[in-house]
């Protein structure tokens, strides 16, 4: 490798660039990973104790989250409103995507995309914020349902897994948005006007041409956004109440509260699997390899 | 200044692929060199391997009597015109023309001056400032050159560099190309599979097939006294009538061409083709002229004559082409009929027609039978040797 | 062709309505900056007042994590841009039986949760004495932030013709003049992009930082806290200059590769 990069590069210049990408693929990303792992399979123990008898690998941290009962739930509970949250946020950003793409003028799309863009460059937990005071108990949502004799008595929206669902929707519609649009984009329009031209009604098309087309586009929207939502720690914060914990939450206590990382290590690490899971998943369902994702 | 570039018996491999096969070569200080072949035959790997882009598996290249072995591409004295010319884009035209001498070192006042003297030289003066982007085709043709030539190169070494441009701008390119390697004496060292642009700029043409020089010579030679099958049917048009060797006297030889008669040409090289030798004859199209039928032909052509039958005939202006078949073989003939043809003549070539033609056996050239090339029937063009 | 023309004026609706759910949040929170209530809302409206913007202004601490925001994103810049470029460098020269795996461990920082980003980080450097602080929130935001740089500026280097760097050698230019004249002006616009990605990523992440911030505090976190603990408008105050510098921002940074692209076509 290095005399690929000399050849082009010259020697001094290689060098750096291997020592940056070494850097960061060892000590940012891989040891830290690994780390994690050595940490997870260790007692919490005492620094007088480590390296004592009871120091040695054991798999009594990842016990724990199945003998407990809350724990237990939580994890399955972030697992599924996760996988809940991917399925709308797709639900919410396929029109858009198929607006975008194939019936906006070219002017139209590109206003659209910089209309998309720049609640992007905000803030996450400024964009949470503002459906915190939405959905806040005395908050406009209410006042407009009961203006409009909707509802008698106001909503507490903020006390179970809604408001964090419609908070993470909001949150990650973006990574949806996106990958979908490209993937679309690159659909030749004459497929679908054969496909109109042969009688195949909007659901049809939408079935057997678009959505086959645009597989590495959803596979990708979903990924992202599962990962964000499981992996989310501001929205569940700022929009859920005591009663709708997130698995992040379970985890920063047992690092900051808890004072227990060893513990904390075994949940991120579940955490993590969750997430390659899914993804391993996603990409043998949709048959996309990582190439596909990366774009 | 010597810009004499040598090749010792070069090899070139990639993998079990011999791109480039034992080839040993001189090429004159100041000399304008063509490679001519068709595409893959090696020839941009040759010129990859004299510019350094490329290190030869086998033997020697040096330039200017010294080896170039271990001397990298920027510290070599040769410099390249691409085929995409590869300007700078980011770039106006002076930096592009200076980056040559700004990255050694040359201070600003000098390269600004030799910038300018070369825009001159290319006839682009005042468009210094300009972006590459904003050039013309041909403009930035010249820049090229001009960006080049601003490193003072013994050798510049050209890679198909008017393949890119329209056909009226590529012919008068290549008298200026022409004109500026006689103004700067630089040796000129130029690949292309067009033979046109081969003949009228080189002095001497190198056509190469399959990584094997078949034959160096100056044009009119090339043209004239093909030494090879490949040459004969790559450099020009012409027709191939195989034939067997009667008997030879000096150059002439008569030629028994089986159900096409007697035959008479010229052995092109010093080869010595006796009797009973399998060859192939070559006329070209030109060569051949309408005689009375049932003579044996005008004395003074030397009397040999084909009959062929008329196919179809273009009119091209200057000239007719006529294709017609040979009675007795069924090989396809081509025939260029110059003005010497009256237009009553010419009005009575139609198809099915019979027409009887000479040729002076001086213009012709016989030739061993074996490296007969291999003609794509749809397109006329020679593909490949067929065994070279 | 009637009911498709429906479903056609049925999309367009549902755009517009998605653009007013996509905007409205943004417009109530600004909106409720100017509310005289002590609580962040806009419903009731207890009068107009500018009174939140001074408060903010005398908050030290928010001042204090700012700052904070600043060093921090300003040292993401100085590691994950080079970082990203010498990756994508190194992916465009290379060809090796071990790219396939290289190529997976350098986008996995992108397909790992945030979190998990932090307490690795966190967990790796504790035991060289390193704890939570500004240092681990630069290492932590970069080590994802690396592989976005990585993403924009191979897009453009894909795009490279490399005869160009062959013309170069060829003029005599060692390979360092052809990286510095050549290479490196021609990824200039993709840079530029990457570093201001770069700058607002590390501004506003919240996941990784929060692992790794310790006692030191950025804005966001800091927005974060007062979130949950004594809210009061003047947070709004401060949404509403940051929605206005980044919209400012990338309204500045559009326009300029707008420019920038048109200039490319132009040619």
């Amino acid at each position: 490798m290095f005399r690929q990069l000399a050849a082009r590069f010259g020697g001094p210049l290689s060098a750096a660039i291997l020592a940056l990408l070494g850097i960061w693929l060892i000590v940012m990303v891989t040891l830290p990973q690994l780390q994690m792992i050595d940490y997870s399979l260790r007692p919490n123990l005492l620094p007088a104790q480590r390296g004592g008898p009871e120091d040695g690998w054991t798999l009594a941290n990842y016990a724990t989250l199945f003998a407990n009962d809350i724990h237990r739930a939580i994890f399955f509970k972030t697992l599924w409103s996760s996988v809940l949250v991917t399925l709308l946020t797709l639900a919410v950003s396929y029109p858009l995507a198929w607006y975008l793409a194939k019936v906006a003028t070219a002017r139209q799309a590109a206003l659209c995309i910089l209309l998309l863009i720049i609640p992007f460059w905000i803030n996450e937990i400024l964009r949470t914020y503002s459906w915190f005071i939405i959905l806040a108990f005395r908050g406009p949502l209410n006042e407009l349902l009961l203006m409009l004799g909707l509802i008698d008595r106001p909503i507490r929206f903020l006390s179970g897994d809604g408001g964090v669902m419609v908070g993470m929707v909001y949150a990650y519609i973006l990574f949806m948005v996106f990958p979908l649009y490209n993937a679309i984009e690159s659909l030749d329009d004459n497929q679908v006007r054969a496909a109109r031209d042969l009688g195949a009604g909007t659901l049809r098309t939408h079935r057997r041409i678009v959505i086959p087309h645009a597989k590495p586009g959803i596979a990708t929207g979903c990924i992202m956004t599962f990962m964000l939502a499981a992996g989310s720690y501001a929205v569940p914060a700022l929009l859920g109440s005591p009663g709708s914990r997130w698995f992040t939450q379970i985890i920063y206590n047992w690092f900051f509260e808890g004072g227990n990382w060893n513990q904390g290590a075994a949940y991120a690490f579940l955490l993590l699997v969750l997430c390659i899971g899914f993804m391993s998943l996603v990409m043998r369902v949709f048959k996309v390899g990582l190439g596909d994702i990366a774009k | 200044m010597d810009g004499s570039v040598r090749l010792e018996e070069v090899v070139m491999r990639f993998g079990d692929f011999t791109a480039i096969d034992k080839m040993s070569l001189e090429i004159g200080s100041g000399e304008f060199f063509s490679f001519l072949g068709p595409s893959g035959c090696g020839k941009t790997t040759l010129l990859n391997m004299i510019g350094g882009f490329l290190t030869p598996s086998e033997g020697r290249v040096s330039i200017g009597g010294e080896p170039m072995a271990g001397v990298s591409v920027n510290r070599r004295p040769t410099a390249m015109i691409f085929q995409n010319l590869a300007l700078f884009p980011l770039m106006t035209v002076f930096e592009n023309i200076e980056f040559g001498l700004e990255v050694r070192g040359v201070d600003r006042r000098t390269r600004r001056a030799t910038a300018e003297r070369l825009l001159a030289l290319v006839a682009l003066e005042g468009v210094g400032q300009r972006r590459v982007t904003e050039l013309s085709g041909g403009q930035k043709q010249r820049v090229a050159i001009a960006r080049a030539l601003a490193v003072e190169p013994r050798v510049l070494l050209l890679d198909e560099p008017l393949s890119a441009l329209d056909l009226k701008l590529r012919q008068h390119m290549r008298s200026e190309l022409k004109a500026i390697q006689r103004k700067t004496g630089i040796t000129f060292i130029y690949i292309t599979h067009d033979q046109g642009e081969a003949l009228t700029m080189s002095d001497r043409v190198a056509v190469m097939s399959a990584g094997r020089l078949q034959q160096v010579a100056d044009p009119m030679t090339l043209y004239r006294q093909p030494a090879t099958g490949f040459v004969a049917a790559f450099v020009g048009e012409n027709n191939r009538i195989e034939a067997r060797v009667i008997d030879r006297l000096g150059e002439r030889v008569r030629l028994d061409a089986g159900a096409l008669g007697e035959l008479e040409g010229r052995v092109g090289d010093e080869a010595s083709l006796g009797g009973g030798a399998e060859v192939a004859l070559y006329v070209r199209p030109e060569q051949l002229r309408p005689v009375a039928a049932g003579t044996s032909g005008d004395a003074s052509m030397g009397g040999s004559t084909l009959v062929a039958e008329v196919e179809s005939v273009s009119f091209e202006g200057a000239w007719l082409m006529v294709q017609a078949r040979l009675a007795g073989s069924g090989e396809a003939l081509r025939v260029q009929l110059g003005s010497e043809v009256s237009r009553s003549f010419a009005d009575a070539l139609v198809p099915g027609e019979a027409i009887t033609l000479g040729y002076d056996p001086a213009e012709t050239v016989v030739l061993p039978r074996d490296g007969s090339p291999r003609v794509d029937e749809a397109t006329g063009e020679v593909v490949e040797a067929a065994d070279v | 062709m009637s009911s498709q023309r429906l479903l056609g004026w049925a999309l367009r609706g549902y755009v517009v309505v998605f653009f007013a759910y996509l905007f409205l949040p943004l417009v109530v929170m600004a909106a409720a900056t100017f509310n005289d209530s002590r609580f962040p809302t806009v419903t009731p409206w207890d009068g107009t007042t500018l009174k939140w913007f001074g408060e903010l202004a005398a908050d030290g601490a928010m001042w204090q994590a700012l700052t904070n925001s600043a060093i921090v994103a300003t040292g993401v810049l100085l590691l994950a841009v080079p970082i990203g470029i010498a990756t994508a460098l190194f992916l465009n020269t290379v060809s090796s039986r071990a790219k396939p795996f290289l190529y997976a461990l350098i986008l996995s920082p992108l397909l790992t949760p945030g979190v998990i980003i932090g307490i690795s980080t966190l967990i790796f450097w504790r035991q060289w004495g390193v704890g939570g602080g500004i240092f681990l929130t630069v290492v932590g935001q970069a080590t994802f932030i690396a592989a976005y740089v990585m993403l924009m500026v191979t897009a453009r280097l894909q795009r490279f013709d490399r005869t160009m760097e062959r013309a170069a050698l060829d003029l005599g230019a060692s390979q360092w003049q052809m990286f510095r004249r050549i290479l490196l002006p021609y990824l200039r616009p993709a840079i530029l992009s990457a570093a201001v990605i770069a700058f607002l990523q590390s501004f506003e992440n919240y996941n990784t930082t929060l692992f790794v911030v310790g006692y030191d505090t950025t804005l966001t976190v800091y927005i974060a806290s007062k979130v949950r603990t004594g809210l009061t408008p003047a947070v709004n105050a401060l949404g509403l200059i940051l929605i206005l510098v980044t919209v400012l921002l990338a309204a500045a940074y559009e326009l300029k590769r707008r420019r920038e692209a048109a200039r490319v076509a132009g040619v």
